[in-house]
């Protein structure tokens, strides 16, 4: 198959806009969870969430999902120096799930019962997660096959994965391909009739956690066949050497609770990187910071790789569940833990929990030699997807 | 994407004018009667997921693991030894993030229902599907106005043919909505046949279905999805597909192979012209075409019933007419093309074989 690498970033992050202050922000381990100032939040346990800060790319007309993706898609697109001829041959795949939800709920919100709303067609179109696609591909007029996935919380992840196969199979040779999520009122509120959401910062892998922290942003990525990246002389920031898509079968929101669809997921990215398990040095953890998903992920990643085998840490204890972008900004932050030899940290973890059997890089980043690493993304309904990056070469 | 054959061995299809297999399938297309009102009764569903699941899970949720059942119960094949799930939809579940919304404008905090925020994901369907037939490998959701079932079919052949999952379940699926049908109707749209339902095939390589000795419906020979340029949810003015192309080189075939074809229009009207035009662009007038929207209204489940029709017609050599009418004619059996176009410009095309 044709090794995919990765030629161009692109992030829309709570940290504001760009890749650089995404690394800035998680290298200094700042935690950008704070009061919630886009919805109202009266009467819920839980008031905080990781919002982007403004200015958001694009046109105040457009939903904010689109503003977030356009933004990190242009930066990635142009990062990697594609032309119009690229353009016009990339594949472009999609992950979300709330799409343009934030702004079909105020109008949903106007009145429930009475009909006054005005018609709306981005109130119906709008709404689908596959509206971001359409914008993307019209936008920056990506030609290529065009897809939209939605895992729930590994959408962004999947996305890559959909965009490494299309290329390992010979379909295109570039795809542009990445997550994005606004925050909406359907999210803060289900998470919090859960009771999932924790009502300080979350502490992903601590002790004490209480649950996760929302938040939003998107994360894209142009990935390319390595010989063509080679050819065109691109800067090759990291190859996605591998990875790995599994069912739990088991339950709608809960893991399987002996981890068997993360521990599949991860062999399954492994084998197809010809990789060992020892040769990870750091994995990227879904790490929501809930009770039962730390644990059944810290037992799975015991399964896979031992205990106290590797580096593992939380971003989501900086920048919150961005839902369908984490898995992308996620591998964001793993391709750039590679590039630059720092494990972003677990911010807020003041009391490891003794049944994490991983140094799970509390409170600052810290320095090592990664040559290789895995980021996760667990969805609900048990759709877990493992990445597997090796470092890459310099321009 | 698809350059070996996947063998279609089971389908199964939960709709207002025909729910169950192959067989049952093929005797309505033989003999189409357009059902009497659009909604799927209650009925049709209560065979086919067990009260448990009833009292459960939400309606979308049921019509798709009903189809799975059916398609899966007459595929034989076996979950346990690797199964993977691809699911086209375009709305998901809406009614539930309706209903959930409500619980929230009505009571306030205290009447949002935990049980109910899960279904406002749009994989919720994947999800209960997945839990209920016991699929483990890759399972997608993948999201599209009009040719998501069309999609979802194609993906899951491209996973077949790269050898990353031993066998797949493609299905499609959509409800009827009522906020949605309003809303549509309010901005003009009200004049395209819209329905609802669930349908799905089990696909996997031919030579492992003719291994396990299984009955091979028919054969996906090409499956190919691309974009021609258009605005989000406008009709472009392209009219050359390099996805028919690439479909047709694919499978070797060249347009006047096609015997018919089965495309996705739907009586909406701009979008019904610019498929037509690409067609007629790379086939020419000669094939006859059928749509199966008038008789069965457009809803993601559709595209994945007319892989399956295509199969049919591919064996039988009927094809129902497009008007709506039970009027069924009489076509060269073999080989044939199912082809969507979406507004927005997503675009699959599909050869599909006798066995």
């Amino acid at each position: 198959m044709t090794p995919v690498v990765i030629t161009g970033l692109g992030a829309a992050s709570p940290y504001g806009a760009g890749v650089a202050a995404f690394w800035k922000g998680l290298a200094g381990g700042a935690c950008a969870i704070r009061e919630l100032s886009l919805i109202e939040t009266d009467g819920f346990r839980c008031r905080l969430a990781a919002e982007v800060p403004e200015p958001l790319a694009g046109s105040t007309r457009r939903t904010r999902a689109d503003r977030l993706a356009l933004g990190a898609a242009g930066e990635a697109l142009a990062d990697a120096g594609l032309g119009a001829r690229d353009r016009a041959a990339a594949a472009l795949v999609v992950g979300a799930v709330g799409g343009g939800m934030l702004e079909a709920e105020a109008w949903y919100w106007r009145d429930p019962r009475d009909g006054a709303r005005p018609a709306s067609l981005s109130a119906v179109r709008g709404v689908l997660p596959s509206a971001h696609a359409e914008m993307l591909a019209s936008r920056f007029r990506l030609g290529g096959p065009r897809h939209t996935v939605v895992t729930a919380c590994s959408s962004g992840a999947v996305a890559l994965a959909e965009a490494a196969e299309l290329i390992a199979d010979g379909v295109v040779e570039v795809a542009v391909a990445g997550g994005v999520d606004a925050i909406t009122r359907i999210c803060f509120m289900g998470f919090n009739a859960l009771k999932l959401l924790d009502p300080a910062p979350c502490r992903p892998f601590d002790r004490e956690r209480r649950g996760m922290s929302i938040g939003e942003g998107a994360g894209f990525m142009v990935l390319e066949s390595a010989a063509r990246a080679r050819a065109r002389g691109a800067r090759v920031y990291a190859t996605l050497a591998g990875h790995g898509m599994t069912t739990d079968a088991f339950h709608v929101t809960a893991p399987e609770p002996e981890g068997d669809g993360m521990v599949r997921a991860m062999t399954a990215a492994l084998a197809r990187a010809g990789a060992a398990p020892r040769e990870v040095q750091y994995a990227n953890a879904h790490g929501t910071g809930t009770l039962q998903n730390d644990r059944i992920e810290a037992h799975a990643l015991a399964r896979v790789f031992g205990e106290g085998g590797l580096l593992v840490s939380s971003s989501k204890s900086m920048i919150g569940h961005t839902m369908a972008a984490a898995g992308s900004l996620e591998a964001i932050a793993t391709v750039l833990a590679l590039e630059h030899g720092l494990v972003p940290p677990t911010a807020s973890l003041a009391t490891p929990d003794p049944d994490v059997p991983f140094d799970c890089v509390p409170l600052a980043a810290r320095a090592a030699r990664l040559t290789c690493a895995i980021s996760n993304s667990f969805g609900f309904g048990g759709q877990n997807v493992t990445l597997l990056f090796r470092r890459g070469g310099g321009r | 994407m698809t350059r070996r054959g996947v063998a279609i061995t089971g389908v199964g299809v939960v709709s207002a004018a025909v729910t169950g297999d192959s067989a049952a399938l093929g005797a309505f297309l033989a003999a189409p009667v357009a059902p009497a009102g659009e909604a799927l009764g209650a009925g049709a569903l209560a065979a086919l997921v067990d009260p448990g699941e009833a009292r459960r899970l939400s309606r979308v949720c049921q019509l798709t693991i009903a189809a799975a059942r059916l398609a899966l119960r007459e595929s034989g094949v076996d979950p346990a030894a690797g199964l993977g799930l691809v699911v086209g939809t375009e709305f998901g579940d809406l009614a539930s993030t309706h209903a959930f919304a409500d619980g929230f404008l009505e009571r306030g905090p205290g009447g949002l229902s935990a049980l109910l925020f899960p279904n406002t994901v749009m994989n919720t369907m994947v999800a209960t599907t997945a839990i209920a037939v016991g699929a483990r490998e890759m399972a997608l959701t993948l999201n599209v106005p009009t040719v998501a079932g069309e999609l979802a079919v194609a993906r899951a052949a491209a996973a077949l043919a790269s050898g990353r999952v031993p066998a797949v379940l493609a299905g499609g699926v959509d409800e009827l909505d009522p906020v949605v049908e309003r809303e549509l109707a309010r901005l003009g749209f009200g004049a395209e046949c819209r329905g609802e339902g669930a349908a799905f095939v089990v696909l996997e390589p031919r030579a492992a279905a003719d291994a396990r000795g299984a009955t091979v419906l028919g054969e996906v020979s090409a499956a190919v999805w691309g974009a021609l340029p258009a605005r989000p949810w406008g009709v472009g003015r392209t009219r050359h597909s390099r996805a028919i192309d690439a479909a047709l080189a694919a499978a070797g075939a060249r347009p006047r192979d096609l015997g018919w074809v089965y495309a996705s229009g739907s009586r909406d009207d701009a979008r019904d012209r610019w498929e037509a035009q690409v067609l007629g662009a790379a086939l020419g007038a000669a094939a006859p075409v059928s749509t199966l929207g008038r008789l069965l209204g457009r809803h993601a489940g559709l595209g994945v019933l007319r892989v399956a029709a295509a199969a049919w017609t591919a064996r039988s050599g009927l094809l129902p007419a497009t008007d709506g009418t039970t009027r069924v004619e009489r076509v060269r059996p073999g080989r044939g093309l199912v082809h969507g176009l979406a507004r927005g410009g997503t675009h699959v095309a599909l050869v599909v074989d006798a066995a």
